[in-house]
């Protein structure tokens, strides 16, 4: 199928994409004029942009035969009313319950938005539930990752992007392909070190050999250098890495990734187990963790500095979340380099927080490596403008880690709320619903 | 981004001098709207059109400025176009809005990781039944279950030592609102209303039935008129002190409900919702505390029997299907064999192999009926995966 859903400028047409020129596309979006209209051009017009974004990727004979003139609905209800009354009161005096004196109505009077409705039977789409679970940045790429095989449905490979889920069903995308989708691209420089490392997988393990003799190296010239030490320069960079903001480049982050991990290599290489550093990441951790323990059973419980401001940072992203995290970060490493420079400072009176910190440094730099292999830039930051666009219905329940999802149930409405995504109002949704109800007027 | 360069270099020396009245116009009209003064020299001597045109200008630049805010996530917080558009107050409502346009969609949170591992435990550790952890918790019995076998995967792929995708679910888990697992001793907010009573397609209908003002007319009454069936006797509808009644009733017996119709048109007489909602116990428990305000204990004794009593008739009744299921079939499983023979009675009538016992749907090979995969216009897209 030939691949009409360009986001062209000229047209405007908004798609079931999170780029950027849909994003524009959906800020300047009009509905189409009605003044001076026939109801036909109304219909029409309304058809054309609808169908834009629902399902473009199904032919207009297909979407007619899915079209249901029914749309389900829902009415929560309350437990302690139908309690109170058996339905005599509603239906009491001429039939539509007793006039209150005060005038408002006993049951709340919220309009179903029917016709934002119209395009429910294109969400039980394989693709389009995908694209729903934020798994995709489109319904194209969703349907590509379908067909190329990367999508399960309750455990079997699905090729039919057009399968039609039915309540209960599970589906699953592999996570490689979810964060290449979702996920900043490569750069130039990225591509071509990743290139590199898949051409020549011998000589990147050569070099990765030579890297770790020039480690052992430097643990040689410097046998005795203190633990501590190097322990200190750790929690320094651990500590620049957690508290970097938005601002700065990738580049430069990825650099103090790189020199943390060097670090991380060198304390672990100075440790008894020097296997440890062939191992997996896993493994690395795990030994790095509990050597931290051991330190920290050493240490006596001594508060040192009172000063410390409580608030930390939770994370790098809400570290940037503004300019008082920064400058709380800014104290506390201020007061870590203090810490630092007095030589009585032992390496095992590191206090809770700090450990914390370089915890969640290593746990960082676990989950999320710098791997030029991957098809996506690492380490993995959402892509631009992805915001935007991110919710999720509720006929869905995702699990993120594993990147799969289950298929509650058919979308339905509710009073003041229609379950299916929809960036069109009511000017565009009710002449759409009315289009492809025509012939059964 | 920055704006598009262009690619092609002009290379014929002579093309200033060739079209030197054309692309003086526009050499100086196009450029100063949009560009830098560099990229107007780089393209002085160009006679080809402008590779920018207006509408990507204004793109960039609307991105550059207003557009600039969507660009990064805001952890904790929802960012999406709402929030430009209002200009001034965006907490709100309007805030989970992902559309300007579209007043009637809202974003709903979503479980956060800690209520979602609360939900795993109170099933599977501490074997609470599903409803009794959707009351609690206010959360759909059936996302209860989608969030046991999702957690249950979930460590099945952790030990298998499969790839996650960790980072992606911190992000999303930032850019989304979720619903948080409350603290110790405050109380649960709940997720999603659990008591959904689906519209059923009948009482779309308008009808005209006329009833003596004297009379009380119930959901029950209602419900019966709806579906044209004939009005309760006197002494039926006396022994109903409240519709609820009847939902302990139809969950002992599901075929207690009435049937009217006759063949095709049989069909069961539309309950009253109090019958219908996902958590019928709900409205007897309120009864209950209304009946009795003073007595909490036993209010609260007499429900968690209640509860016990019905669980127990549903499980009743599901072992009675599967006993049926069973008796119906037989399963051969011969030694050394990759496969079960299910061997079932054929039943032989119309709707099992057609009118004239040949319809393409019947059970076994008919002489002159083509396979069905082999008949034309045939979808071969499976309609089910089964589990």
């Amino acid at each position: 199928m030939r691949n009409r859903a360009s986001n062209t400028l000229s047209k405007g047409k908004i798609r079931q994409s999170w780029s950027k020129y849909n994003l524009y596309n959906l800020q300047r979006f009009r509905s189409p004029p009605t003044t001076n209209r026939t109801f036909f051009q109304q219909k029409w017009s309304a058809k054309a942009v609808s169908r834009a974004y629902h399902g473009e990727q199904v032919r207009e004979g297909q979407w007619k035969r899915m079209f249901n003139h029914r749309i389900r609905s829902v009415i929560p209800m309350n437990a302690s009313d139908l309690a109170a009354d058996d339905g005599s009161l509603a239906s009491a005096g001429r039939g539509s319950g007793l006039e209150t004196k005060d005038g408002d109505a006993t049951y709340q009077n919220r309009r179903i938005p029917y016709t934002h409705m119209a395009f429910a039977p294109l969400e039980r789409r394989l693709d389009v539930a995908i694209f729903r679970a934020l798994f995709a940045s489109s319904a194209r790429q969703a349907r590509q990752f379908v067909i190329h095989g990367a999508v399960t449905v309750n455990g079997q490979k699905m090729r039919h992007p057009s399968y039609l889920l039915n309540p209960g069903d599970l589906f699953q995308v592999e996570p490689d392909r979810v964060m290449f989708a979702t996920g900043t691209p490569k750069d130039k420089a990225e591509r071509r070190e990743g290139r590199l490392a898949q051409r020549k997988p011998e000589g990147e393990e050569e070099s990765k050999e030579a890297e770790e003799e020039k480690v052992e190296e430097e643990s040689k010239e410097t046998p005795k250098e203190d633990t501590k030490e190097t322990l200190k320069a750790l929690m320094q960079q651990a500590k620049s890495i957690m508290s970097s903001g938005k601002d700065t480049l990738p580049a430069k982050r990825k650099q103090e990734l790189r020199g943390f991990q060097k670090a991380v290599r060198r304390v672990l290489s100075r440790s008894a187990s020097s296997t440890v550093l062939t191992d997996s990441l896993e493994a690395q951790f795990s030994e790095l963790t509990l050597l931290l323990n051991a330190k920290r059973a050493e240490k006596k419980p001594e508060k040192k500095d009172e000063k410390k401001d409580k608030r930390r940072s939770d994370d790098d992203a809400v570290a940037s979340k503004g300019d008082e995290d920064v400058e709380v970060s800014s104290k506390l490493s201020e007061a870590f380099e203090q810490a630092a420079q007095g030589n009585d400072v032992d390496a095992s009176e590191l206090d809770d927080e700090e450990f914390d910190t370089l915890k969640r440094a290593l746990v960082q730099m676990r989950d999320n490596p710098i791997d030029n292999t991957k098809p996506y830039a690492t380490p993995w930051r959402p892509r631009d403008y992805m915001s935007a666009f991110t919710f999720i219905p509720r006929y869905l329940e995702v699990n993120q880690n594993i990147c799969a999802a289950v298929y509650l149930r058919h979308p339905v409405a509710r009073p003041g709320s229609a379950e299916v995504p929809t960036p069109f109002g009511e000017s565009v949704a009710t002449p759409a619903y009315g289009w492809y109800l025509r012939r059964r007027w | 981004m920055a704006p598009r360069i262009q690619s092609r270099s002009v290379s014929n020396t002579l093309l200033p001098y060739l079209t030197s009245t054309s692309s003086s116009s526009s050499t100086t009209s196009v450029p100063s709207l949009f560009s830098t003064p560099s990229q107007c020299l780089s393209r002085q001597f160009s006679a080809t059109a402008a590779p920018q045109t207006k509408l990507r200008r204004q793109m960039f630049e609307w991105l550059s400025t207003e557009g600039a805010a969507l660009k990064h996530h805001i952890p904790g917080e929802t960012n999406y176009l709402t929030r430009l558009k209002q200009r001034g107050g965006s907490d709100g409502p309007d805030s989970r809005r992902p559309f300007p346009n579209n007043q009637n969609f809202i974003s709903e949170p979503i479980l956060s990781e800690e209520l979602r591992n609360e939900v795993y435990n109170r099933v599977v550790t501490k074997g609470q039944s599903v409803r009794v952890v959707s009351v609690d918790l206010g959360i759909d019995m059936q996302r209860i279950a989608a969030v046991v076998r999702l957690v249950e995967l979930e460590q099945r792929q952790r030990k298998q030592g499969k790839p996650l995708a960790l980072p992606y679910a911190r992000a999303i888990h930032e850019m989304v609102p979720t619903t948080p697992l409350a603290e110790q001793g405050e109380r649960q907010q709940f997720h999603e209303p659990i008591n959904d009573l689906p519209a059923h397609p009948l009482t779309g209908t308008q009808i005209f039935y006329p009833v003596p003002e004297s009379r009380s007319f119930t959901r029950v009454e209602a419900g019966r008129v709806f579906s044209a069936a004939p009005a309760m006797e006197h002494s039926e509808a006396g022994a109903i002190s409240h519709p609820s009644d009847l939902a302990e009733k139809i969950i002992e017996n599901p075929n207690a409900t009435g049937w009217v119709g006759k063949g095709d048109n049989r069909r069961q007489i539309l309950q009253p919702a109090d019958v219908r909602i996902p958590h019928p116990h709900l409205v007897s428990l309120e009864r209950d505390r209304i009946t009795n305000p003073k007595e909490r204990l036993a209010v609260a004794d007499a429900h968690a029997k209640r509860l016990e009593r019905q669980d127990a008739a549903e499980k009743r009744r599901r072992e009675r299907a599967a006993a049926r299921r069973e008796q119906m079939q037989t399963i051969v499983s011969p030694e050394e064999s990759r496969f079960d023979y299910r061997i079932k009675d054929t039943v032989y009538t119309a709707e099992t192999t057609g009118k004239d016992g040949r319809a393409p749907w019947a059970i076994g090979r008919r002489y002159g009926v083509p396979h069905r995969d082999r008949t034309r216009g045939e979808v071969k897209i499976p309609t089910r995966v089964d589990a």
